[in-house]
């Protein structure tokens, strides 16, 4: 530890950042997409593509849904279609406590086949919160870590970065690297400080239950019964035990106008069907919260033979307080332009953290170099990995998903896990890759970016025969979107790869003068 | 007239922004060409700049009501704030116009 406050504050911000900005660049990027991560579905799942979203009926979904639930089905399921999601999303769980998930078309009420992909929700977005690490929920724990860190590197940084307002608004990329980086670095840092720190400070308090389990203790004790209480009184839930003996379904549609008409025109955005089939059996309508920021969690039970409504939930003060801060991260709600605000705002947070580790590196290089430490070495290999490596990554696991046939398996492995291993194993590749050419890895890892990003493109526009002069004008803005932003990835790659290669050039042109004064002197 | 409304707020915060970086000594050089000192101005700057933001945040909360429009407000703010340091590392001499234009 250092003397002073600031220079220890500095000492702590360069270390944690070291030692956590790979995990963070890996959360803040997948946080970025996740903003995106029904688009990112619908270029996966090509099948899933639908343009219109025609009048859901419930009663006519229940029939065409009924055979494909089990006997002993605990509950099914369907989540209504939306704006970004045009399909039916049916799921059921049956006996073993397992939930099956498949989609319908909502035009014809018939399924959609399995698109053998987890694509943006189902990977994408829980990487961002638990890596995939599910062993003692380790990733969690992982992601908690790195938030708690990231609050402290704002703090320190704050601290640390003395000139904060004489320098705001300054931005010098001819002085050098370490003054860009350092720059741009700060810009990002300071100008971003109140979305990086509402956006990891929500993201801890969305799983206060997982990582501050003591407050809801105080109140309700620990144990099952304690949690279940806590539930039942927090986010509301009613139950009842099956009957045994047959039951039947009323009409779902009047139902949900019914659940319309209490909550003032609000909108079920899914229904769940209790103990199907069973006397006892109970319906359960949740209300969208596509129009808010608070995600409500109100919610109306009715008795499935009748259509008597059972049970009413609405959170109390303090848990609308919790959903409205999970809101302003989860971003569930309809409105594009703060979509794209967040999106550019998470790109501009990993801007931040891989210019932080440059300017740790440029700081560093001359004086490595001389006392033969490998510390620049190691760094910098981490660096490229967790940085253009996951990009690449990421760009082999959309293009694993437009090349691997439909019904793919490998080695006991489904399709959806080979895009999977497809991401883990290439980025896997370009961390050896960072080690073992350290001096060509940000050009080279730069030019793969832009062929991969490109090569997605196309992929795209061969096998489902969508591409931007057909999604453009028939609206399809999900594929578009994607599309056009992997086409601004490739420019922006093949820019930055072709300048890292004049640098190389002039380097190597350079070399034997620089040699020689530093051999004089 | 929501999009117009967007765009409206967006050029304010964006002004308000070059306001106050043009409040700053060093970039009322970069922009100016003048040191500061002789600007008949400056002091007018920040207050304006400030007031601008105001503008800002009015046009969203009135596009958006008040937690969608805080919400939109904040992020446009880091937008449009990059947005003048950029301005001012490749086009200087863009911001001196863009405030006066406001202040007509």
């Amino acid at each position: 530890m250092e003397r002073t406050f600031a220079k220890s504050m500095a000492w702590l911000h360069t270390w944690a950042g070291v030692v956590l900005g790979s995990l963070l660049f890996a959360i803040f990027w997948m946080g970025a997409l996740s903003v995106f991560d029904r688009e990112i579905d619908r270029w996966m799942m090509p099948k899933t593509r639908l343009a219109s979203r025609p009048d859901v009926s419930l009663d006519q979904l229940a029939r065409a849904v009924h055979s494909a639930v089990p006997a002993q089905a605990s509950y099914w399921r369907v989540d209504l279609p939306t704006d970004r999601v045009p399909v039916l999303r049916f799921s059921y769980r049956d006996s073993g406590g397992k939930v099956i998930a498949r989609q319908l078309d909502p035009a014809t009420y018939e399924f959609i086949p399995d698109q053998g992909t987890a694509a943006g929700t189902g990977f994408i977005f829980p990487f961002h919160y638990s890596l995939h690490l599910k062993w003692k929920d380790l990733g969690k724990w992982f992601v908690g870590l790195a938030a708690m860190t990231m609050l402290v590197l704002l703090v320190s940084g704050v601290v640390t970065h003395k000139k904060i307002f004489a320098q705001f608004f300054t931005f010098r990329p001819r002085k050098g690297l370490q003054r860009c980086s350092l720059d741009l670095h700060s810009l990002a840092g300071v100008i971003g400080l109140p979305f990086h720190f509402a956006v990891t400070l929500s993201g801890l308090i969305i799983f206060i239950t997982f990582y501050f389990p003591q407050a809801h203790w105080g109140a309700y004790g620990s144990g099952k019964e304690a949690k279940a209480a806590y539930t039942t009184e927090a986010q509301g839930r009613f139950t009842r035990p099956k009957a045994n003996t047959p039951g039947t379904l009323a009409s779902l549609g009047a139902m949900a106008s019914q659940a319309e008409r209490e909550w003032a025109g609000g909108k079920p955005y899914f229904v769940r069907v209790w103990h199907p089939g069973d006397a006892n059996s109970y319906v359960e309508l949740r209300r969208s919260y596509a129009r808010d920021i608070t995600m409500n969690l109100d919610q109306i039970y009715f008795d499935a033979a009748s259509g008597e409504v059972l049970h009413r939930f609405e959170a109390a003060a303090v848990m609308k307080v919790q959903r409205f801060v999970s809101g302003l991260h989860f971003i569930q709600f309809d409105h594009w332009t703060l979509r794209w605000l967040y999106f550019l705002a998470g790109l501009s947070g990993c801007l931040m953290i891989a210019t932080g580790f440059l300017v740790w590196l440029e700081a560093r290089r001359v004086q490595h170099a001389k006392k033969g430490l490998a510390g620049v070495r190691v760094v910098e290999g981490l660096t490229v990995g967790s940085v253009t490596g996951i990009i690449i990554a990421t760009l082999a696991f959309f293009a694993g998903n437009r090349l691997l046939p439909p019904g793919t398996g490998f080695a006991g492995q489904e399709r959806s896990a080979l895009e999977i291993w497809t991401f883990y194993l290439v980025w896997v590749a370009c961390f050896i890759h960072a080690w073992w050419r350290p001096a060509a890895a940000w050009r080279e890892q730069a030019w793969t970016i832009c062929v991969i990003a490109l090569a997605c493109v196309l992929l795209n526009s061969v096998t489902t025969g969508d591409h931007l002069i057909r999604t453009v004008p028939s609206r399809m803005w999900a594929v578009a979107g994607m599309d056009a932003m992997l086409l601004v990835l490739t420019l922006l790659a093949a820019r930055v790869a072709i300048r890292l290669g004049r640098k190389v050039h002039r380097a190597v042109q350079s070399g034997p003068v620089s040699i020689v004064t530093e051999v004089r002197s | 007239m929501p999009a117009l409304l967007l765009v409206a707020a967006g050029l304010a915060s964006y002004a308000g922004f070059a306001c106050l970086a043009l409040a700053m000594a060093r970039h009322w050089t970069e922009a100016s060409g003048q040191v500061m000192d002789v600007a008949p101005h400056r002091r007018s700057l920040p207050p304006l700049g400030f007031s601008t933001l105001g503008v800002s945040y009015a046009l969203c909360v009135y596009r958006d009501g008040p937690s969608f429009g805080t919400l939109l407000w904040v992020l446009l703010c880091y937008a449009t704030a990059i947005a003048v340091a950029l301005t001012l590392t490749w086009q200087p001499r863009f911001l001196l116009p863009a405030v006066w234009r406001v202040r007509l």
